[in-house]
């Protein structure tokens, strides 16, 4: 017994609100981005006529093709990148800091940033990045390099650098959690099984933490794909991902060749969720335990 | 035990074959910080012996189990296992298996699967892992489960996995922290009559440990007693039930009654302690206790009667509080004149003759009072 | 018998301890420097540019974003903000409270509402708010950052909050609810007398989550808000004239506000869980 009866009027009439809420402003204009994709025309208009012409226009452009492939490269990097990282931090922050208060700190410092303005952390990498920047500055005054290195601000290099400072807690979170939910009992049992450490890893923790790691890279991957202010930020007008076309497009006032990029990233990203899922079924997710 | 069975490492050894043991505790010592869990305690397992760590909880006993187990390594002293120096090794090292309190089983792995886990760690070949696998799980009868993962077992099918899984590898000492502890009271009888026919007829030593008497005493060859972080006595349940060597040991084990006071005389065989209750007297073996000493004795609330005659030396009056039948005996507890609880146990079978509330005299032997000597180290 | 001791296992252990303790270490680094870097830049002389030296330390480009008129004006652009904020934060709070209890009550249908409310932060801004966008002009509805920006932000930080509530419910003990109701309370009376108080630092946490989703959010309100921007939209507009100290300042500024909501919200959550442990032991 509780305050609400289960499957009352009164909790199905509390969740009307929220619900109409998404619904209105979230599921129904990504499915009308849809419908505005295949819009014929010139005119905006909601009785243009329906055509796939829009989409053909896109796939017939050799270098939006080539900016396709440029942005699952450069996702695929840094979920790798953050994938990795995020994994020996979360390792090293749960199971190997001993002492309450360090794990504290350590991860307050970890996440902390994670609750600033993204968009303030990647305008913080320009002095960084840039022929003046520090990175620069430092390289020039060990006298690793003579003259300033140009690759670092409105390049890919520069961008990943941020995106990994900005995405590595993404991809560790959910394995913190999963890491936490292991009993140490289990990695005990494996050792008197004659499993060495290493073993004990692959074998044992690994495994258990899978479902962690791929929500992980799930996170991870959409927000790279929709991360256009980054990109924007330290790749200038000299760099841009699928993302910053629709942005482009939508200020030329071409929304018909915006919604087919904005329809061609939901599907990536839905494609992406689905083989996720595929690998891990989320709504199982500690149903074991 | 037949101790003529006993390997012998060396063949070139000394005339005086000394029986291996399976498992020797050599003054191990383990502290956490300030606070010490486990105070020098040594041990000596002898080949296919059941032997039950007893004490209440914080008393080192898992501790103990752990640094046998090679999960926590000791500051001091020495582990022998079958005779070889593993103090510094590591538990995939050892030859041990072990069973945990909630079975620990590996929640993404099918029973099949988990129980092969032990010899694909010993690199056997994959037919052969297959088979034995079948063999143990029919052997304990889980051979439907096989495929099923730990989520959808019941309790009992969980321990029996476990225990499979430990068993598989033939170890030397089977390792047990509470392992019925997390069974429901009704299978437990039957599960502890189970382990101990497996114990007896594999030959492996089983070290138990439990916060139970009840599974220590009907269980163990051999008893070990801790407390606060060291053993207090070690010995068969009989000895240890009947001839408590502490004053914890007295008043842990069930249907003791424990008196406190000071040596007053020494005579022919008996020393006279002053308690708060009255003079009593105690029979002792071997070296004289001290006049004047501090020195506790306890004695069995069965040996007490309520109808003291001459041969019954020792006597106390008390109130009775409160009476309880359990069948075979009627537990009287009553209230000694210093506040202490004193109890006496009357056969089942006959009438009862106190009420609540009643005062009577008690009596009992001078022989049947057991003085108890230092905490053994 | 006795052999060559051996280090402890546990101790050989400790090598891998030290590579992953090295990795995070130095990822805490490259992850705060640009952040300290923007605050100490911040600070530079009123000569001093974006990048080092510093050329002195004055608070000259906090006044000059506190000086600035119309163009660079990060007044009215900070005002909106909060005011937007707030109101999210107030109807996160409400609604999320709401659709928390709800899943209590486990009405019909309650996974696919929750998987809608998941949704909601899976979805990427950009199609939320380019989506968003075109449906108002279909309706003919004009745009505006107080109407529009303010429906939009929401469906970023409801998720949330939602989720929020969600683990707070989770952990609450409904015991105590059952003990009020058996007094006699009813189930309105209870929730207000014995189920609010109780998670009220939750709420309070929630509230501040949503605040800090919406004072930050960018990509969504890019498309929603009319002529009047929001802050985030004049830093990203300003950026893309000129890079400055000023937004340095502004973003420092920002920065500390973020983090001391951030420590509000954690003590909170951390006050209602000593409360409540109180309660049980």
């Amino acid at each position: 017994m509780s305050t609400i009866r289960v499957r009352s009027a009164a909790s199905y009439w509390l969740a009307v609100p929220a619900a109409a809420w998404m619904l209105g402003v979230v599921v129904v204009p990504i499915v009308l981005l849809v419908w505005v994709s295949l819009w014929g025309g010139r005119a905006f208009s909601t009785a243009s006529p329906l055509t796939i012409d829009n989409y053909i226009r896109f796939f017939s452009n050799q270098t939006y093709l080539k900016l396709v492939g440029t942005t699952l490269v450069h996702t695929a990097t840094l979920m790798a990148v953050t994938g990795v990282l995020g994994y020996c931090i979360a390792y090293f922050l749960t199971m190997k800091v001993k002492s309450p208060l360090w794990r504290t700190v350590l991860f307050l410092a970890f996440i902390v940033p994670f609750w600033t303005s993204t968009l303030i952390r990647a305008i913080a990498w320009v002095p960084f990045l840039g022929v003046n920047g520090v990175i620069n500055q430092t390289l020039m005054f060990v006298g690793a390099t003579q003259s300033p290195i140009e690759a670092f601000l409105y390049s890919r290099t520069g961008i990943t650098m941020a995106q990994v400072s900005l995405y590595t807690m993404m991809a560790a979170g959910p394995v913190v959690y999963m890491l936490n939910s292991i009993a140490p009992q289990l990695r005990e049992a494996a050792m008197t099984l004659k499993a060495p450490p290493l073993t004990v890893f692959w074998r044992i923790v690994f495994p258990l933490t899978l479902p962690g790691v791929v929500i992980g890279q799930v996170l991870v991957f959409l927000n790279v794909m929709s991360d256009f202010a980054t990109v924007a930020t330290i790749g200038g007008n000299k760099h841009a991902l699928l993302s910053n076309l629709v942005l482009l497009f939508y200020e030329g006032s071409q929304i018909r060749a915006a919604s087919v990029v904005a329809v061609l990233l939901m599907v990536c990203m839905l494609i992406g969720v689905v083989v996720a899922l595929r690998v891990v079924d989320i709504r199982r997710l500690g149903a074991d335990r | 035990m037949d101790t003529l069975t006993a390997k012998v490492d060396d063949p070139a050894a000394p005339v005086t074959v000394r029986p291996q043991l399976d498992l020797e505790l050599r003054g191990v010592r383990k502290r956490y910080g300030d606070f010490v869990a486990v105070d020098g305690v040594s041990l000596k397992v002898e080949k296919g012996q059941f032997v039950c760590l007893l004490g209440p909880s914080g008393c080192g006993k898992t501790t103990t189990l752990r640094c046998i187990a090679g999960l926590e390594e000791p500051d001091d002293g020495g582990i022998l296992i079958g005779g070889k120096e593993v103090t510094r090794d590591p538990p995939w090292e050892r030859d041990i298996a072990m069973m945990f309190q909630d079975f620990a089983l590996f929640p993404h792995m099918t029973v099949a699967k988990q129980v092969g886990f032990g010899l694909e760690m010993l690199k056997k070949p994959k037919s052969e892992i297959a088979s034995r696998v079948k063999h143990v799980l029919k052997s304990f009868e889980i051979a439907s489960l096989a495929d099923r993962k730990p989520g959808s077992l019941s309790g009992g099918q969980r321990q029996r996995v476990a225990l499979a899984r430990a068993m598989i590898t033939e170890p030397r000492i089977l390792l047990l922290d509470e392992p019925i502890g997390a069974l429901d009271y009704s299978l437990r009888e039957t599960v502890m009559l189970e382990l101990k026919l497996l114990q007896q007829r594999t030959g492996i030593s089983f070290i138990w440990v439990t916060h139970d008497q009840n599974e220590a005493f009907s269980l163990g060859d051999l008893v070990v007693v801790m407390n606060h972080a060291r053993i207090e006595q070690q010995g068969p349940p009989e000895e240890i039930l009947q001839r408590p060597g502490t004053a914890f040991v007295a008043g842990f084990v069930q249907g003791n009654n424990v008196f406190r006071g000071r040596v007053a005389e020494i005579a022919d065989g008996h020393v006279r302690i002053e308690t708060p209750v009255g003079p009593f007297f105690v029979p002792f073996t071997g070296a004289a206790p001290v006049a004047g000493g501090e020195a506790s004795f306890s004695v069995r609330a069965e040996l007490i009667t309520d109808a003291p005659s001459e041969r019954h030396g020792n006597r106390v009056t008390a109130r009775c509080t409160a009476v309880e039948y359990f069948g075979s005996v009627r537990r009287h507890i009553f209230e000694r004149p210093d506040g202490e609880v004193l109890k006496y146990d009357q056969f089942g079978a006959h009438a009862a003759r106190i009420a609540i509330g009643q005062t009577a005299e008690l009596g009992w032997q001078k022989e049947d009072c057991v003085l108890h000597g230092r905490v053994q180290r | 018998m006795t052999r060559w001791p051996r280090i402890g296992w546990k101790t050989r252990l400790s090598l891998t301890s030290w590579i992953l303790g090295t990795v995070t270490v130095i990822f805490l680094t490259y992850q705060w420097l640009p952040i300290f870097t923007l605050g100490l830049l911040s600070f530079s002389g009123p000569t001093g540019g974006t990048t080092f030296p510093m050329n002195g330390t004055s608070f000259h480009w906090y006044q000059e974003v506190w000086r600035a008129t119309v163009m660079n004006d990060f007044k009215p652009p900070l005002m909106r903000s909060t005011l937007l904020a707030a109101a999210c934060s107030l109807t996160t709070i409400v609604l999320s409270v709401m659709a928390a209890q709800a899943m209590r009550g486990q009405f019909r249908g309650n996974s696919w509402f929750f998987y809608l409310m998941l949704l909601g932060i899976m979805a990427p801004g950009i199609l939320v708010g380019f989506g968003f966008a075109i449906m108002m002009r279909i309706l003919g509805v004009e745009l505006s950052w107080d109407t529009t920006t303010f429906l939009v932000q929401v469906s970023w930080t409801l998720p949330f909050g939602f989720l929020t509530m969600l683990a707070v419910f989770n952990r609450f003990d409904t015991r105590v609810e059952e003990a009020a109701l058996t007094l006699g309370a009813s189930r309105l009376k209870t929730f207000r007398r014995i189920t609010l108080p109780l998670v009220l630092p939750g709420v309070i946490g929630a509230g501040l989550f949503g605040f800090s989703l919406s004072y930050d959010e960018y990509a969504r309100s890019m498309f929603t808000t009319g002529p009047d921007t929001t802050l985030p939209l004049a830093v990203m507009a300003q950026l893309d004239r000129q890079l400055t100290p000023e937004i340095y300042a502004i973003g420092t500024t920002t920065t500390l506000f973020s983090l001391i909501a951030v420590t509000l919200c954690t003590a909170g959550l951390w006050a209602m869980r000593r409360s409540t442990s109180l309660r049980r032991s």
